[in-house]
C-alpha cells in the first residue's frame, strides 16, 4: 500500500517534471519571447530592441539553465543594464542584490509572476482554482446522481421502453460538445431575444428580462441558481451521458449474473434484487469512469468558462496562453498535472474498498 | 481687442473672426466651439459670440448609486505610455486633466482654469485653477503642471505617447525639456514659450496619456498602486480582465463638489459584442462601452437609450512597406486601394452607421478638412497593376480581429479584392494576440479613434517619425507639409497644407480607409451618462436617476 502511494507519488512528480518542462521549452521559442516582450515592452520596438529585452529579462541564455532557475535549482539571473539598472529573477519587492536569496524557483515556493494580472502566479492560481472547484463541486452535484439514475434505470431491463428512450438521450447529450450545447441553452433560456425568455417576461411570469443569466461573471461573487445553473448543466450534460451509458453497461453486465437469476428464482423482489445485489457491483466500472471525467473536467472548464465569462482556471489558462505568460502557463500545468493524478491516485484506492478482489501492490 | 468686449478677459482675435464666419454659415457651430475654446476661449463665451446661451448644466444628480460598466479591464501602465482610452477610463477616476475634451467639441479647463493663446500659437498662458488639492493633502500648484512637462516630453521612456505632441517644447539634442520652454510666472501661472506654432497643445493636453499624476509617483509604475491625485474617486480593485472598482473618495474634498455616483463598477466581458448583449438582457450591467454594428438594433429593441456621438473615428486597412515587400511599390498599393468601393465596405461592414471616407483621414467635421478631387473606384485595374509588378500569382494575407465589425468590414475589403482578382487571404485574430503586433502586419486592419484636430492623426500615423506609423510610409513632402501645417494656428490657412497632405496621402495608396464611424453606447433606462467621441469617461457628470 505505502509502496503504491510512494511509486504515484514519484511519477506524479516526474510527469510534473516532465510536462513543465515541455511547457517551458514552448513558451520559450523564439517568436514566443518576441512576442513577450512586445506586449511587456512596447509594440514598437525595432528587432534589436527585443533581443536585447529578451536578455535584459532573463530569457537569454541556454534553456536547460533557465528551466533549472525557474525550478530553484540553479542561482537565479542578474544583469545590470546599460542604464545602471539592475534586475534579477530574485530581485522583486525591494530586495537589492544583497538581501535577495540566490535561489528563487519553485522548489522555495517562488512561481513568479503573471505578465498578465501583474500579481504572484500562486495567488492567481489558487484564486482560480477555488473559483474552478466551486463550477465542479456543482457539475459533481448534479452530473453523478443524474447519470447513475439513468444508467441503472435504462440497464435494468434492457431493451425495453425505458431502456431506449434514456439511451437516446444520453448518447444525444454525450454526442453534443459543451461549445454546442453551451450557445444552444444560452439562445434558449438565457437571452433577452430569442428562446422561452422573452415569452416567459411578457407574460409576466419572470420579473427581469431572461430567466437565467447568460454570463457566470457575477457568480464570482455569489454563486446563485440563475447565474450558474447554464455553466454547470452544459459541463453536467456531457459527463451524464457518458456516465450512464458506462453505468448502463455495467448493469446490463450484472442483470444477466448468475446470483441474479438465483434470486429472482428465490423470489426476491425486483427492487430488492437491484438495491441488495446489483447495485454494488454494478458501480465498480462507473466509479473508475466518474474519477476519470476530473481530467475531463479540467478540459470541458476551458470552454465553458470562456463561454459563460467565468474567470476560473479554464479561462485563466486561455488567457496566459493568448498572451505567452510563461510563468503563469508553467503554474497552470503544474496544478493540472496534480489535479489529475490526484484525482486518479484517489480512483485506485477506492477501487480497492469496491472490488476487494484488486490488490495495490 | 479689448474693446470688443464689456466684461472678462481678452477674446482672441481668431475667435472672433471664426464667430463671424460661423454666424455666416461658413462654418459649422461645433467646428466653431472646437476652434474658439481651443484658442483659449471659454464655453459660455463661446456659445456668447455666437448669440447662443451655453446649454445650462444637468439639473442637481441625484447622489448616490452604483453604475456598472461592461469594459474590458486592460493592465494600468504610467499614464504618458497610457495605449487605450479603456485604461485612461480606469485611471480618470483619481486622476484628472489640465484640459478636457468635452462631447460638444468644446475644450474645458479642469486643473486649469484658463488659457490663453498669442497670435500665431507659439506661446500660451496657463492659469492654474485655485484651491485644488491632491487627495494627500498636497496643493495642486505650477509647479506640478510644469513636472508635468517634463514628464510628457522625454523621449527616453519607451512606448511614451505624449512625447512627440510637444516638438516646440522639446531640445531636439537631449530629447527631453528644453530649458526655459516651460516658465513658472507665479504660483498658479505657467507660460509655455515654443520654439514653433503648434495648434494642437491644447487637444494633446486633453488627450488621455496626459493625465496629471503626482510628484511621488514612481515612472514606469502601476498608477493604482499608490493612487495619488486630485479626481474625486479611488481606485478599490484592479483585477486585470476582471473587473475595477472605483469608489467616491470620502476623505477628500475635491475641488469640483460631489461626484453623484457613489461607485462605478467596471466588469470585463472579454470582446465579444454578443456578450455585451447578453449582460444587458440579463440586467447585469447598467451601460456598455461601446456598441457596434447589428448589436445596436438589438439593443435599441431592449428598450435601451442609444447614446450617439458624431466622430471621426475610422478602420484603416493599411499595407505595411517597411515589413512586406509585396507593397514597396506605389503603383499596386493605389491599385489594391482603388479596387475597394468604400460604399460597400460601410454598408456590410458597418451596417451604414457612418459616412463614406476618402482614402486620406480627414474627416469634414475636422475644423482644417480641405476638400480635394473625388477618387474613381476601379476594380478592373487591379489585376493588371498586379501582373505588371509580377505578383499575379503572390499570395496577400489581410489581418484582422475575430470579431465585431472590425472583422465584418476587413472581410468586405477582402472580398472586393478577392472579386477584382487578386489572391488573397484572410486571417482573423482574437484581441489578445492581435494588439501585440498591430503596428508590425503587412496588411492588416487597425482602429483609429476620434481626435479634435486632423493633423493630430496624421502626425501620429503617417510622419516619418510619428510614433504610430503603421503603414512604412515615409514621404519626406508628407513631413515638410505637415510641419508646415502644425505651425498655422488659424485652420484656414491651414486648409491648403491640409489639401497637401490628403493628396499625398491619398495618392501614396497604403491606406484603404473607408468610412467615418457614429460612435454608439447604449445605457438602462434611468442612467445619466453621455457617449463621448474619444470613449472617454467623465465620472463626476454621471449619475443615476
Amino acid at each position: 500500500m505505502y509502496l503504491f502511494l510512494l511509486r504515484r507519488v514519484g511519477l506524479m512528480l516526474l510527469t510534473a517534471l516532465s510536462l513543465s518542462f515541455i511547457v517551458f521549452c514552448l513558451t520559450n521559442l523564439a517568436p514566443n519571447l518576441e512576442k513577450l516582450a512586445r506586449t511587456e515592452g512596447s509594440v514598437r520596438m525595432t528587432d534589436d530592441d527585443v533581443a536585447n529585452w529578451v536578455i535584459q529579462n532573463g530569457h537569454g541564455g541556454s534553456m536547460v539553465s533557465r528551466y533549472g532557475e525557474w525550478l530553484g535549482v540553479v542561482p537565479g539571473w542578474v544583469l545590470t543594464d546599460e542604464k545602471g539598472v539592475t534586475r534579477g529573477r530574485c530581485l522583486q519587492g525591494g530586495l537589492t542584490v544583497e538581501s535577495a536569496p540566490r535561489f528563487c524557483g519553485i522548489f522555495q515556493g517562488n512561481w513568479g509572476t503573471s505578465t498578465v494580472f501583474r500579481e504572484p502566479v500562486l495567488k492567481t492560481v489558487t484564486n482560480k482554482l477555488a473559483a474552478t472547484g466551486w463550477l465542479m463541486f456543482w457539475v459533481m452535484m448534479v452530473m453523478v446522481p443524474t447519470a447513475l439514475v439513468l444508467g441503472v434505470l435504462s440497464g435494468m431491463r434492457e431493451g425495453s421502453r425505458t431502456d431506449r428512450v434514456l439511451s437516446t438521450f444520453a448518447i444525444a447529450s454525450t454526442a453534443t460538445p459543451e461549445y454546442v450545447s453551451g450557445v444552444i441553452l444560452i439562445a434558449f433560456l438565457g437571452s433577452a431575444t430569442a428562446g422561452i425568455s422573452p415569452v416567459l417576461s411578457s407574460w409576466g411570469w419572470i420579473e427581469g428580462r431572461t430567466l437565467f443569466q447568460g454570463t457566470a461573471t457575477s457568480a464570482m461573487d455569489k454563486i446563485t441558481f440563475w447565474n450558474f445553473a447554464l455553466p454547470v448543466i452544459t459541463i453536467a450534460l456531457y459527463g451524464i451521458g457518458y456516465i450512464a451509458r458506462m453505468t448502463r453497461a455495467s448493469m446490463t453486465e450484472v442483470m444477466t449474473q448468475q446470483y441474479i437469476r438465483t434470486a429472482r428464482l428465490k423470489g426476491v423482489s425486483f427492487r430488492q434484487i437491484i438495491i441488495k445485489h446489483a447495485l454494488r457491483n454494478a458501480l465498480i466500472a462507473p466509479f473508475t469512469v466518474i474519477m476519470l471525467q476530473f481530467p475531463w473536467l479540467l478540459n470541458g472548464v476551458v470552454i465553458v468558462e470562456t463561454l459563460f465569462n467565468y474567470k476560473g482556471f479554464g479561462w485563466t489558462l486561455v488567457q496566459a496562453a493568448g498572451n505567452n505568460d510563461i510563468q503563469l502557463l508553467l503554474g497552470c500545468s503544474v496544478v493540472a498535472v496534480f489535479v489529475v493524478l490526484i484525482t486518479q491516485l484517489i480512483s485506485d484506492i477506492g477501487y480497492v474498498f469496491l472490488n476487494p478482489r484488486i490488490r495495490l501492490s | 481687442m479689448k474693446d470688443m468686449m464689456n466684461t472678462g478677459p481678452a477674446v482672441h482675435a481668431a475667435a472672433i473672426m471664426y464667430a463671424e464666419e460661423a454666424r455666416a454659415g461658413l462654418m459649422d457651430r461645433r467646428e466653431f466651439l472646437s476652434r474658439a475654446t481651443a484658442l483659449g476661449v471659454t464655453a459660455p463665451v463661446a456659445y456668447g459670440l455666437l448669440g447662443l446661451a451655453a446649454p445650462a448644466e444637468a439639473q442637481a444628480a441625484k447622489v448616490g448609486g452604483t453604475l456598472r460598466v461592461g469594459m474590458e479591464v486592460k493592465a494600468q501602465k504610467d499614464p504618458r505610455t497610457a495605449d487605450w482610452p479603456h485604461i485612461a477610463n480606469v485611471y480618470r477616476g483619481w486622476l484628472e486633466y489640465l484640459i478636457q475634451y468635452n462631447p460638444d467639441g468644446t475644450f474645458e479647463g479642469r486643473l486649469l482654469e484658463s488659457w490663453e493663446a498669442n497670435a500665431d500659437a507659439t506661446e500660451y498662458t496657463l492659469k492654474v485653477r485655485p484651491g485644488v488639492t491632491w487627495n494627500n493633502g498636497d496643493a495642486f500648484t505650477a509647479d506640478d503642471v510644469v513636472r508635468m512637462f517634463t514628464r510628457w516630453t522625454d523621449a527616453s521612456v519607451e512606448g511614451n505617447a505624449m512625447a512627440s505632441r510637444f516638438l516646440g517644447l522639446v531640445d531636439e539634442a537631449t530629447k527631453s525639456l528644453r530649458e526655459g520652454s516651460v516658465v513658472k510666472v507665479d504660483d498658479l501661472t505657467v507660460v509655455l514659450k515654443m520654439s514653433l506654432s503648434d495648434v494642437a497643445v491644447v487637444a494633446n493636453l486633453a488627450d488621455y496619456p496626459a493625465a496629471v499624476v503626482h510628484s511621488s509617483f514612481v515612472d514606469g509604475s502601476d498608477p493604482s498602486a499608490n493612487p495619488i491625485g486630485t479626481g474625486p474617486y479611488l481606485p478599490k480593485e484592479v483585477a486585470v480582465g476582471q473587473r475595477a472598482i472605483l469608489a467616491r473618495n470620502a476623505d477628500h474634498a475635491w475641488w469640483g463638489g460631489v461626484a453623484p455616483l457613489d461607485e462605478i463598477h467596471y466588469i470585463d466581458f472579454g470582446t465579444d459584442p454578443a456578450a455585451m448583449v447578453a449582460l444587458a438582457g440579463s440586467d447585469e450591467i447598467d451601460c456598455n462601452y461601446e456598441s457596434t454594428g447589428e448589436f445596436i438594433t438589438v439593443l435599441d429593441g431592449l428598450g435601451w437609450n442609444k447614446l450617439e456621438a458624431v466622430t471621426a473615428s475610422t478602420i484603416v486597412m493599411r499595407m505595411n512597406s517597411a515589413s512586406s515587400d509585396l507593397y514597396k511599390e506605389k503603383a499596386v498599393r493605389q491599385a489594391i486601394q482603388k479596387a475597394v468601393d468604400p460604399k460597400v465596405v460601410l454598408e456590410l461592414g458597418y451596417n451604414g452607421l457612418g459616412t463614406t471616407a476618402e482614402n486620406h483621414h480627414a474627416c469634414p467635421v475636422h475644423p482644417e478638412y480641405a476638400q480635394i478631387p473625388a477618387q474613381t473606384i476601379d476594380p478592373a485595374g487591379l489585376k493588371p497593376a498586379l501582373e505588371a509588378a509580377g505578383l499575379a500569382d503572390a499570395e496577400f494575407e489581410l489581418i484582422s480581429l475575430d470579431d465585431g465589425w472590425e472583422a465584418a468590414s476587413t472581410d468586405a475589403v477582402g472580398a472586393q479584392l478577392r472579386d477584382a482578382g487578386m489572391n488573397i487571404k484572410r486571417t482573423v485574430m482574437p484581441g489578445s494576440t492581435f494588439w501585440n503586433d498591430w503596428a508590425k502586419y503587412p496588411f492588416s486592419s487597425t482602429t483609429w479613434n476620434h481626435r479634435p484636430l486632423a493633423v493630430q492623426n496624421m502626425s501620429l500615423a503617417y510622419t516619418s517619425t510619428g510614433s504610430w506609423n503603421e503603414t512604412g510610409m515615409a514621404n519626406p513632402e508628407f513631413d515638410a507639409a505637415m510641419a508646415r501645417a502644425l505651425a498655422l494656428a488659424d485652420a484656414d490657412a491651414r486648409r491648403t497644407e491640409m489639401a497637401t497632405l490628403e493628396t499625398i496621402l491619398q495618392d501614396e495608396g497604403y491606406i484603404i480607409q473607408p468610412f467615418w464611424r457614429s460612435l454608439y453606447r447604449h445605457a438602462r433606462e434611468g442612467v445619466n451618462i453621455d457617449m463621448h467621441p474619444s470613449f472617454e469617461h467623465h465620472h463626476y457628470k454621471w449619475s443615476i436617476a
